[in-house]
């Protein structure tokens, strides 16, 4: 186990970058403050995100998984990232594939179910944690010890699919620094490299989910303005077209072919897609059938309803940010499928520039949560930078004839918190029926549904006169809790909106504890570990802080802050966890008053720098505020 | 909360939005969560409470309908669709017409209908939101809760048509 080699001066944790990719994932970290990727033994870098799950009870992940899907078309799960977070009934899990899948059993979440070799059933979280266990074991072949993990998800995630990758990585023991968004990855590993500075558009057309982000750089800070995309939509759709293609021209029926053939039929595809990037075309050849060939300019018309559907994404990501194609100083290509000509022309003509891929567009993503697990885990330049993130989809609540009320809309900047209050519609009404939903339409039943719960236990009150107080926060990691109050009787609830298709905290813990040799024991070192390390942390910060802002400390706070970090250094010396907790509250205690000041002087410095520097821009911003209804009026079309 | 004050501007309904979020970006540069990883906890809670705070009024105040609303509530006027005076039905009926014709067009697939309809009703937001930041010139009252119900109405329109080109496309 790597709990123990924590305190193994000579191999300090170090933290890791994750992109969890529909085809490919990959781990990289920071060293000698630049991003670099992993490699395995065979020097490879990408992994498949592929798991096979054998008759002798095996499970094999990454390359040799790939090579076994061919002969276990069911048993060897590919692409599971379209399924994280999905219901069993969703029209992404019916797509053509050679799964077989197992309806959930009564009174559980219907969450997708793959039955396997040997009737054994896993869902997507498991598979995923899988995939992670597996990058985690090539992370620490190289780095000895890892740290926490920043994991990377598409912009357009929704909440439950947000929630699933996180359970997925405390499933393989990784402790979650940050959920990060794909495209906001990818800009931080290119604004670092180029000291961009601007208003940059980040197109990134995966294997199976697309994001269009748009974001500013401006002195470090990587402030999203807007995101968009289709979390169905990918490389995979190209894949899928073409199989469909080839089984039309030989006149068979998709519905009704073996999964031999249809695994067979995808990796064709994929392979004949590859060789279209730089070739004009290409021969297929099933077995029994006669050969034929698919020319560069059919596959194109192929793919052209799909580029379409990511033109809408990026002309609305557009316009929420208020920004031109012109205005933008560039355009990032990430994911593998955009090595497909076709897509690059596509991008070219609706952003009016040529677009930048320098970076491998298949690494960038990783390389960028390097950087982010360097800023939050270790010793990253944490002073200089700052990513500023999104929610992707507005968040509301159904009102009465089923129409939603937004009470958070897209683009809202995260952390953040909204509170909306509503009344009963019917006399003597006794509880309120709460449904959480994520989206854009009018309509609460067009939207996914995140959770429904029910406040009960309001007295009988005419209509209108019961008050329920609903409050939203979504933290740094885009998930959202939800919060309900009754204000007349002070009744509340507490959710954590993920009983969709997530795992409870009790599961995800047994299930740890299962995995675990020896269980509980490893737990609680762990915990120890946890702790010491939070509390070593916590010491070093009071201190800098007591040296930084020494004029704010009042009369005899210092003593008291210093006898209370003394305690803490003594506990940390024993192996007494819930001491070293109690005296980390209490030097919390200590210094609370302290830490409101200095939080005080914070924003009064970040305002009145920013009146002194508008003094000086006022000219220029004058002319910015006539850019910016010029682009409004022209902004009709 | 005063929006307005967090981001330490002048309440009035006319913002220098390129200002404002140069001000909301220093501010989070300052707060944000991301700052105080190493921190005790009450400072982090301190830190997230405030981050969400200046987040929460960028929020308003860059939208001309939330930062209306805040106007009017801070003006002592309250708002809420249940609490504002029933829109006008002459307009009610016409809304009605548009929002028929909307889906008329979505029914038939005709997406260069939908543009057109959007256009109409983006032009006519973009006016009564030049008219609404010239009546709170000369001061907060009831009077201005109709044009803050239309502006609610046509944004309600331009989302159903994003909605619609999604499902066009798709």
């Amino acid at each position: 186990m790597a709990l123990f080699e924590i305190f193994d001066p000579k191999a300090p944790a170090r933290p890791i970058g994750i992109d969890l990719g529909t085809t490919n994932s990959l781990v990289a970290y920071v060293a000698n403050e630049r991003p670099v990727a992993i490699a395995d033994c065979d020097l490879a870098v990408l992994v498949p995100s592929v798991v096979a799950y054998l008759p002798n009870g095996d499970v094999v992940v990454g390359r040799r998984a790939a090579q076994l899907a061919a002969e276990y078309p069911r048993d060897t799960i590919v692409s599971v990232k379209r399924f994280m977070g999905r219901g069993a009934n969703d029209d992404e899990t019916r797509r053509l594939g050679p799964y077989e899948f197992v309806p959930a059993p009564p009174g559980e979440p219907n969450t997708v179910r793959f039955r396997v070799a040997g009737g054994r059933i896993v869902t997507p979280v498991e598979v995923s944690a899988e995939i992670l266990r597996a990058l985690k074991a090539q992370a620490e072949d190289e780095l000895r010890t890892v740290g926490g993990a920043v994991i990377t998800v598409p912009a357009y995630f929704d909440d439950a699919q947000r929630q699933a990758t996180k359970d997925a990585a405390r499933l393989a023991g990784l402790e979650v620094l940050r959920l990060l968004n794909e495209p906001t990855a990818a800009a931080l590993a290119y604004g670092l490299e180029k000291k961009e500075k601007g208003t940059f558009a980040v197109y990134d057309l995966g294997g199976g989910t697309f994001d269009v982000t748009v974001l500013v750089l401006d002195n470090g800070v990587f402030q999203v303005r807007s995101t968009g995309g289709d979390s169905q939509l990918g490389g995979d759709d190209m894949d899928r077209a073409l199989a469909h293609h080839i089984l039309a021209e030989l006149g068979f029926d998709p519905a009704r072919q073996t999964p031999q053939l249809v695994r067979w039929l995808l990796d064709q595809a994929r392979a004949a897609k590859h060789e279209l990037t730089v070739r004009i075309d290409v021969e297929v050849d099933v077995p029994g059938q006669r050969r034929f060939s698919i020319s560069r300019a059919r596959f194109e018309e192929l793919i052209w309803p799909l580029l379409e559907r990511t033109g809408v994404a990026c002309r609305r990501a557009l316009k929420d940010a208020g920004v031109q194609p012109e205005e933008l100083r560039g355009v990032i290509l990430v994911g593998g499928a955009t090595r497909v000509p076709a897509v690059r022309r596509y991008v070219a003509g609706l952003f009016k520039k040529d677009p930048l891929s320098d970076i491998d567009p298949d690494q960038v993503v990783a390389l960028g949560a390097a950087v982010q697990a360097d800023l939050l885990g270790g010793q990253g330049r944490s002073d200089d930078i700052l990513l500023l993130d999104v929610i992707p989809l507005s968040l509301g609540i159904e009102v009465g004839g089923g129409v939603i009320d937004k009470v958070l809309p897209r683009n809202s900047t995260i952390p953040c918190a909204a509170r909306a209050t509503y009344t009963t519609q019917e006399d003597n009404q006794t509880g309120f029926e709460i449904h959480v939903v994520q989206g854009e339409r009018e309509l609460a039943a067009d939207n996914r549904s995140l959770a429904r719960f029910v406040l009960r236990g309001i007295p009988r009150m005419p209509a209108g006169m019961a008050r329920l107080e609903m409050t939203f926060n979504v933290d740094t990691d885009g998930l959202l809790s939800v919060h309900a109050k009754e204000l007349t009787t002070g009744i509340e609830q507490q959710v954590t909106v993920k009983p969709s298709y997530g795992l409870d905290d009790a599961t995800v813990e047994q299930m740890l504890l299962e995995a675990l040799d020896h269980g509980e024991h490893d737990l609680a070192v762990r915990l120890l570990a946890e702790n010491k390390v939070e509390a070593a942390r916590i010491l070093a910060a009071t201190r800098k802080a007591m040296v930084a802002d020494a004029d704010l400390l009042e009369k005899g706070e210092e003593a008291l802050i210093e006898q209370a970090s003394l305690e803490l250094h003594d506990a940390c010396s024993g192996d007494d966890a819930p001491r070293i907790r109690s005296r980390i509250e209490a030097l919390d205690d200590a210094t609370k008053a302290f830490a409101g000041r200095r939080m005080n002087r914070a924003i009064a410095r970040a305002i009145e720098g920013r009146r002194i520097e508008a003094v000086e821009k006022s000219v220029e911003h004058a002319k910015g505020i006539e850019a910016a209804h010029a682009a409004d009026a022209t902004r009709g079309g | 909360m005063d929006p307005f004050s967090t981001l330490g501007i002048a309440r009035r309904y006319d913002v220098d939005l390129a200002a404002l979020e140069k001000t909301h970006r220093e501010l989070s540069r300052a707060l944000h969560p991301d700052r105080y990883v190493g921190a005790s906890a009450s400072e982090r809670r301190s830190a997230l409470a405030k981050a969400v705070d200046v987040n929460e009024a960028w929020r308003i105040l860059r939208d001309p309908i939330r930062r209306a609303e805040a106007l009017l509530t801070l003006g002592g006027v309250p708002v809420g669709e249940n609490r504002e005076p029933k829109a006008d039905p002459s307009f009610l009926m016409e809304m009605l017409e548009q929002r028929e014709a909307l889906s008329n067009a979505r029914r038939t697939r005709d997406l260069e209908a939908v543009h057109r309809l959007a256009r109409a009703i983006r032009a006519r937001s973009d006016e009564t939101e030049r008219e609404l930041s010239l009546e709170f010139a000369s001061g907060v009252s009831e009077a201005l809760l109709p044009k803050l119900g239309e502006l609610r109405f046509y944004r309600r329109f331009l989302d159903e048509v994003s909605a619609i080109e999604d499902e066009l496309a798709a």
